[in-house]
């Protein structure tokens, strides 16, 4: 571990050492966020990206890591739902998570208008499982981004370290047979704490039901009408009425199948297969060179047996 | 009619003006040396034109008319086939003559490629042809020498074996062994008349097993002018017959001979009156060294042909052999011995009769060939292994069953009509075979005597047979009983072998090809074939009652000792057994000192166990009030001390044996119990020479002593396997009266725990609260055993993903807390996850019920919305014509999700229900069932292999078909119907899987025909798994596929494992010589790259360890630290941290390393590199891999040195060649696994 380079591929190498024996390696790049649509999650200029973070590193032991270049504001595990900057295989992936979490903002937008205008109870919060602290393993050469108070805390946080700091090891969350013990009691809450959670994330689900309708497009017996100005004719609902949103109709592949299905069944009614002389003659004709065409694929496959000498008993 | 080698001597002329070598032959000759290649070329050259060796086959002894006629046909069919193959191209239809040979093949024989197979089958196990020369050189100087040996005078027989022995020659006298004062002489002659008889001479030979010879019969007529009419008395005539043999082997040792060949003796079946003479050839330049063909030359002194010793002294009632017994009026009969001495007479009219029925049915040569094949790979007959008792030498008895078939029977005078009708002359080969077959498997050879037809009719009372033998069936001479000597208990073997190749025959699915099974496959492991194997040790037996007449009668004291082995064995053991079978080596040559075979001290007594009854606790022998009192003495000899008079429920006062069972597993060796106790009886074999592997296979499924007495201690009620299922009645119950207090009702609960269906390892244990607390923790492992809550449909769940998990909650709280109110002492929790899994859309939560017995549950709900609604996910179709269309890649995660969860749900609610029921139905219906998947498991656990590479459902499905077969179970009542390939141990049952293991190719996927007779399912729903890691495809009714439970495993390296090992496995149990199971169930551990080693006071399930350690529990103190911890603790059920551990080091470290692991109480992991992770490779982000940047400068990184210097400025080089280069951080890693695992890892081992 004598000479380690001082970056590779344009990432900052940080050695860490485990033990006097070992020493595991975390590369490090600022953040630079996506092209399109700047991001409030992982800001540009303070977020420092990292790969190949231990496996079972907490945040904490992150902040602990990094307590020399400043505060840190926050840490976010690439598996914990962000998109994956930079990562060729993925980039498609890390697209559609984006749009997605724009529609979501989209979305939110004229909702959060009504609220104050109409409603003051706003969404029902969900009361969470009682947590204990605990590690979560993750697949090992994994990333994370360290988001830091301060803009100039990336700039230390990213100089080559004269040795190799020691890793932090956080003492609330235990590892090994601790860990699994305290994993073990904490999947088993209090019941009253799980039928609180349960009842009020029903709740949300609730409200969100019934935000989303008034929120939808469509309404109830109203026509769909597209860009083109066509009315969209789909399955009706209870009394013929379409639903905005929600309720599965029976797709073309259904219907297709169905139909397909029935249409071959008349056909084969209708037609006989040996009505003519030259039917049967084709028939007999085809029965033998089925009979023949057999015979030589078994003659072959024997054939081949036979050279992988299978038909020695002994 | 005689044939004799002069006439040949014309035809050797012949062949050398024309030389012909059949080109087929040398295709699949592998026995050839580099030297017989060579010749083989130089005979080639001469060969012009092709095939038709039939008319000049210089070595047949009739006239070569009729030879290679089974040749021609496929022969001809050859020639056609290569005329059509090129006007297949022109898409013409076959011509006439290949058509018939199309119909034939398929309307003959079982199937078009069947007949094929047996084509490429026969010149295998026949003699090749162009090999035959030598041996006629050689036949024909032994000829002119035989003829030309010169007169012995009469001499005493003593003296006469005095001077053989001075050449080192021992003349291989029979008992009653000639004395001093014999007053009769013998002497030697030169033979009146030498001729090949036997197979060869028909050209009926086959190949012996294990290398064995052709063997090439020559009859030497013994002149006249050396008998006396007494002769048949007391072994005269086998001692004349002796000394004559003894003295042609004397003068053939004689160098000058010139015949180049080694002398031995051999006797069959170790019977020193049938004594014969082999000649090997020496391996030389000599002309006439025979020995690429691979064969002996087998000398046969015999009587000539109008016998100087009158024949009706020889009937089965006749008295032969005089002892100086006191009792001289009454001589009890001696049928063996003159079977033996009829032995003598019939060699040539053998010869005439196959010849005649040869030429009768043309198929005739090719039907022996198979069903001798078919014998010899199922140990009936000679070989260098264990071969069943009886079957040695007989080789006429095989040609006589299908000559049955042919001819028919000879009619009795009385009885009319009720004769066997012949099948006719016309059949095919494969017709015969069957027919014979089906003969085998139907013929009562008990109680029916067989006699072959005959020109003159009975030569003897068909009465006497049947009075002095136990099975009859005389030859077409009507002379030989053919089936003397077989016990009648190697006569059931055979039929229940003949049974179980019919079924195999008869299976109708045309995937599936019998034929290597057949023919190909060997048939002779003991493991696989019987269901309680026995080794017993003669070497120090004392029969109780073994008569000296009846040793004289046998011929050795040895084959009298197995013959009355073999009976009492049959009786002791009665309806318990399908079959009894004896096996041991057979004869083998020995040299020409010494005068007696030895015989083998160590015997393996086979058992197929009729599973109705072969656990049966008593035995009943006659009422006490039978009025014939012989009957019940009779039965206390038999059975001594442990005949009892007992009284029955019924009122009748029986005697009987009763035999004690402890536990339900040694009910299973009753079977062993008899035979050991039988053996013990009445022939004092002492109890260590009895050996049976059940009770180390037994151990392997139970609980260290220590453990299993706390638990039965415990339990309130009934515990294992059935206090679990009542534990789960009474749950199930306790339910469904919370009917008012739930919103939905439940309408089923559905067990899917292996726990369950009595097919987990271990069987299931409850740990009551009081028990918990006292407990050591490496104890504390108790079964939460699944199930699957139904509830009444209700369109009130949400029609959302994320809702229906939260409503699951809410559910599970409600029956929770309405289970501990109504029940006393009974704990539910909630559970909310595995703490690994964070889709929100998968089922995820469930309930833990412990209840006030101990018995740990834990409950999941199904509800089939879920299905739909992710289904819809999957398929991506808008629900509704959105205008604002969403893009396509943006649902990729979640459909992913959608489908992990897609799959967990088919598997967990609607395979899992199913297959459990499947699996508990065959519990019931076969007892063996149970026990070989609980070994199965374990033997796969202890190789590290079960549950994370093979699933337990998958191990379930894949015993069952050993049992289930072609898939026509029996309707349960119908006992008849069982089949003969069911196995009836676990023993066998796993042999065979282990059987199944190795020779297995999973490119073929297996299916197993589980849900036969059950409901028709709908075609089961198939969900799309993503990728599938395992290789194996097995499939069911319910599952076409064949994924459902093999998705997730074995890879393709865990699969080479799993063959590897079974057949590492299988090799041991084919040898496996003592009583212990060592190294079947220990795993090699060399081939890790690491071992972690766990520590085993921690870890709950260390009790079921294979190798457990007791000292570990019970050295207090010695983990101070952890021992009152564990009592404060309330009890986990299902909690094992060290599989935890190990799914979350499998999991995190994917891409890099491969764990192994024995999830039944196993303390240690061991792990491989993946082959490609200590490569250098490029630097990538998500490489999923713990990397060192290169430090050292070697010599092909130039280009990376470049990449080194350019980082700085990394800009400029961005598009270009900016990767590094990053190697494993073996260290890190480690260190990882050690920091992952601590409290539980003693130790990291790395191992090179």
């Amino acid at each position: 571990m004598s000479a380690l380079p001082a970056s590779i591929a344009g990432f900052t190498i940080i050695p860490v050492t485990y033990s006097s024996s070992s020493t595991h390696i975390i590369y490090a790049r600022p953040h630079s966020g996506s092209k399109k649509t700047p991001k409030q999650t992982l800001p540009n200029g303070r977020t420092l990206f990292l790969v190949n973070v231990p496996p079972d590193t907490t945040e904490r032991e992150l902040i602990l890591l990094f307590k020399h270049a400043g505060t840190v504001e926050k840490v976010v595990f690439d598996h914990d739902g962000v998109e994956l900057p930079e990562a060729e295989e993925s980039e498609s992936e890390s697209e559609g998570e984006e749009d997605a979490v724009v529609e979501d903002e989209s979305q939110e937008q004229p909702h959060k208008k009504r609220k104050v205008s109409k409603d003051d109870t706003g969404p029902p919060k969900v009361s969470p499982l009682p947590r204990t602290p605990l590690r979560t393993l993750r697949k090992t050469g994994t990333c994370a981004h360290v988001i830091f108070l301060d803009s100039s805390s990336l700039e230390r946080a990213l100089t080559t370290p004269q040795k190799p700091r020691p890793w932090p090891r956080s003492p609330d969350e235990p590892s090994g047979l601790a860990h699994y013990m305290a994993l073990y009691d904490s999947l088993r809450p209090p019941l009253d704490a799980v039928r609180e959670h349960a009842d009020t994330s029903m709740e949300l689900y609730e409200y969100e039901l019934a935000r989303s309708k008034q929120n939808s497009s469509h309404r109830k017996g109203e026509a769909v009408v597209d860009e083109d100005g066509f009315t969209l004719v789909t399955r009706g609902g209870a009394y013929g009425k379409t639903l905005g949103g929600g309720v599965g109709v029976a797709n073309k592949t259904f219907d297709g199948s169905s139909l397909n299905k029935h249409g071959r069944k008349k056909k084969e009614g209708k037609e006989k297969d040996a009505f003519y002389a030259f039917q049967k003659a084709e028939k007999q004709r085809k029965a033998i060179m089925d009979l023949k065409k057999n015979w030589e694929a078994d003659k072959a496959k024997v054939e081949k047996l036979k050279e992988s000498r299978r038909f020695k008993p002994y | 009619m005689t044939l004799n080698l002069k006439r040949k001597r014309g035809r050797e002329t012949l062949t050398g003006q024309k030389k012909t070598v059949p080109i087929f032959i040398d295709a699949d000759d592998d026995r050839d040396s580099s030297l017989g290649e060579l010749e083989d070329v130089t005979g080639n050259r001469g060969g012009e034109d092709e095939m038709d060796n039939g008319e000049d086959e210089p070595w047949e002894g009739f006239g070569g008319e009729h030879s290679g006629g089974e040749n021609d046909t496929p022969a001809s069919a050859d020639q056609a086939e290569t005329h059509i193959g090129q006007k297949e191209k022109r898409r013409n239809p076959a011509t006439g003559e290949e058509l018939r040979v199309i119909k034939d093949a398929t309307d003959l024989f079982r199937s078009s490629s069947f007949k094929l197979q047996i084509d490429a089958l026969l010149p295998n196990v026949r003699p090749k042809s162009s090999r035959i020369p030598p041996l006629d050189r050689f036949l024909l100087a032994l000829h002119t020498f035989l003829m030309s040996l010169p007169a012995i005078a009469p001499q005493h027989p003593l003296e006469g074996a005095r001077t053989l022995l001075k050449t080192g020659i021992a003349v291989p006298y029979s008992m009653p062994l000639p004395t001093e004062n014999t007053n009769w002489k013998v002497s030697f002659e030169k033979p009146t008349d030498v001729t090949l008889v036997g197979s060869w001479a028909n050209k009926v030979s086959v190949k012996g097993k294990d290398g064995g010879k052709f063997g090439v019969d020559l009859a030497v007529e013994m002149p006249e002018s050396l008998f006396q009419e007494k002769d048949y008395l007391n072994g005269r005539f086998f001692h004349k017959r002796a000394f004559y043999l003894a003295s042609i082997a004397a003068a053939i040792q004689v160098k000058k001979s010139g015949l180049d060949a080694d002398v031995f003796y051999e006797s069959t079946s170790n019977d020193p009156r049938l004594t014969t003479l082999i000649l090997r050839p020496r391996q030389g330049n000599s002309p006439h060294d025979f020995s690429k063909l691979n064969a002996q030359v087998r000398i046969i002194p015999v009587l000539p042909s109008p016998s100087p010793i009158s024949l009706h002294r020889l009937s089965p009632s006749h008295s032969n052999i005089r002892t100086s017994a006191p009792d001289t009026d009454t001589h009890p009969p001696t049928p063996i011995y003159n079977t033996s001495f009829l032995l003598s007479i019939t060699p040539k009219l053998d010869l005439l009769t196959t010849h005649t029925l040869k030429q009768n049915a043309p198929a005739f040569g090719d039907a022996l060939t198979l069903l001798r094949v078919w014998a010899n790979q199922r140990g009936y007959g000679e070989g260098e292994r264990l071969c069943v008792k009886g079957f040695e030498g007989k080789g006429g008895w095989w040609a006589a069953i299908i000559a049955l078939l042919v001819v028919g029977e000879e009619g009795e005078a009385g009885k009319k009509g009720k004769s066997r009708r012949p099948v006719g002359t016309g059949l095919s080969s494969y017709q015969m075979f069957r027919a014979a077959l089906d003969f085998l498997a139907k013929h009562d050879f008990e109680n029916e005597p067989l006699f072959l037809k005959t020109k003159t009719g009975h030569q003897f009372q068909p009465k006497e047979y049947v009075a002095h033998h136990e099975a009859v069936f005389v030859d077409a001479n009507s002379m030989v009983n053919l089936l003397g000597g077989i016990p009648l208990c190697s006569l059931d073997m055979l039929k229940h072998d003949a049974k179980k190749t019919l079924e195999l025959l008869d299976k109708s699915g045309t995937s599936w090809d019998p034929f290597s099974e057949v023919f190909l496959k060997e048939q002779r492991d003991l493991p696989a074939r019987f269901d309680t194997i026995i080794r017993v040790d003669l070497s120090s037996t004392k029969p109780r009652t073994l008569s000296t007449h009846s040793v004289l009668d046998c011929g050795s004291h040895a084959n009298a000792l197995l013959a009355q082995l073999a009976a009492t064995l049959r009786r002791g053991l009665g309806n318990r057994t399908k079959a009894v079978a004896i096996l041991h080596r057979t004869s083998e040559v020995r040299s020409i000192s010494q005068a007696h075979p030895s015989n083998p001290s160590i015997i393996q007594i086979g058992l197929i166990l009729n599973p109705e009854h072969a656990s049966r606790l008593v035995d009943q022998g006659p009422a006490a009030d039978d009025p014939d009192s012989s009957h019940a003495e009779e039965f206390r000899d038999f059975w001594g001390e442990k005949a009892e008079l007992r009284r029955f429920k019924d009122g009748r006062i029986i005697e009987s044996v009763v035999w004690d069972v402890k536990t339900s597993d040694e009910r299973a060796h009753v079977p062993s119990m008899i035979v050991q106790y039988l053996l013990g009886r009445h022939f004092h074999v002492p109890e260590d020479a009895v050996q049976t592997w059940q009770t180390a296979f037994d151990s392997t499924l139970r609980l260290p002593e220590s453990v299993a007495m706390l638990h039965q201690g415990s339990a309130s009620g009934s515990s294992g396997f059935k206090g679990a299922m009542m534990a789960f009645d009474q749950l199930v119950k306790g339910l469904k009266a919370l009917d008012n207090e739930l919103p939905l009702s439940l309408v089923n609960a559905s067990p899917i725990t292996e726990y369950l269906r009595y097919t987990s390892v271990f069987s299931p244990v409850a740990l009551p609260p009081r028990l918990a607390a006292s407990i050591p923790q490496c104890w504390s492992y108790f079964p939460a055993m699944e199930i699957i809550l139904e509830f009444e449909k209700s369109g009130r769940w949400p029609d959302d993903l994320r809702a229906i998990q939260k409503i699951k909650l809410a559910f599970l709280e409600r029956v929770a807390s309405a289970l501990m109110n109504s029940k006393e002492g009974l704990k539910a929790t909630v559970v909310v996850g595995d703490g690994v899994v964070r889709s929100d859309i998968q089922d995820q939560s469930r309930l833990e019920i412990v209840t006030a017995e101990g018995w740990a549950f834990s409950a999941r709900i199904w509800h089939d919305r879920e299905a739909t609604l992710l289904d819809r996910i999957i398929d991506n179709k808008p629900r509704m014509p959105i205008t604002s269309q969403k893009p396509d890649e943006g649902k990729s995660r979640e459909r992913q999700e959608a489908l992990e969860a897609r799959t967990l749900y088919t598997r967990r609610f609607i395979h899992a229900p199913r297959h459990h029921r499947a699996i508990a139905n065959l519990c019931h219906r076969f007892s063996a069932y149970a026990g070989t998947v609980r070994l199965v498991k374990r033997w796969l656990a202890s190789h590290w292999l079960l549950h994370v590479h093979v699933s337990e459902e998958v191990v379930e499905i894949i015993c069952a078909a050993i049992f289930v077969g072609d898939g026509r179970i029996p309707e349960a009542g119908n006992v008849a119907e069982e089949k003969a390939t069911v196995p009836g141990t676990k023993e066998r049952g796993f042999a065979l899987v282990v059987e199944f293991l190795k020779d297995w190719t999973w490119e073929e996927r297996l299916f197993v025909p589980l849900y036969s007779n059950s409901e028709n399912g709908s075609s089961g729903a198939t969900a799309t798994t993503g990728t599938k890691l395992g290789v194996w495809r097995v499939s069911t009714e319910e599952d076409k596929a064949g994924y459902v439970w093999t998705s997730g495993g074995p890879d393709i390296m865990a699969a080479h494992r799993v063959r590897a090992i079974a057949k590492a496995t299988w090799n041991y149990l084919a040898r496996m010589e003592t009583g212990s199971l060592d190294g079947l169930f220990i795993h090699p551990t060399e081939d890790y790259d690491l071992i972690i080693q766990l520590k085993p006071a921690v870890l709950p399930r260390y009790f079921q360890n294979m190798a457990v350690d007791p000292v570990v529990w019970s050295q207090k103190g010695g983990y101070a630290n952890i021992q009152p911890q564990s009592g404060e603790l309330p009890p986990r059920p299902g909690f094992d941290p060290a599989q935890l551990l190990f799914n979350d080091l499998k999991r995190v470290y994917k891409d890099t390393l491969q764990f192994f692991f024995d999830p039944i109480g196993g303390d240690r992991i061991g792990a491989v590199w993946e082959p490609s992770v200590k490569q250098q490779r490029p630097f990538r982000v998500l490489g999923g891999f713990s990397g060192v940047p290169n430090s050292k400068v070697s010599t092909r990184t130039l280009h990376v040195a470049a990449t080194k210097q350019g980082s700085h400025d990394q800009d400029h080089h961005k598009g270009k060649d900016k990767k590094g280069l990053v190697t494993l951080n073996e260290n890190g890693v480690l260190s990882e696994i050690e920091r992952l695992a601590s409290g539980l890892a003693q130790s990291i081992k790395i191992q090179v």
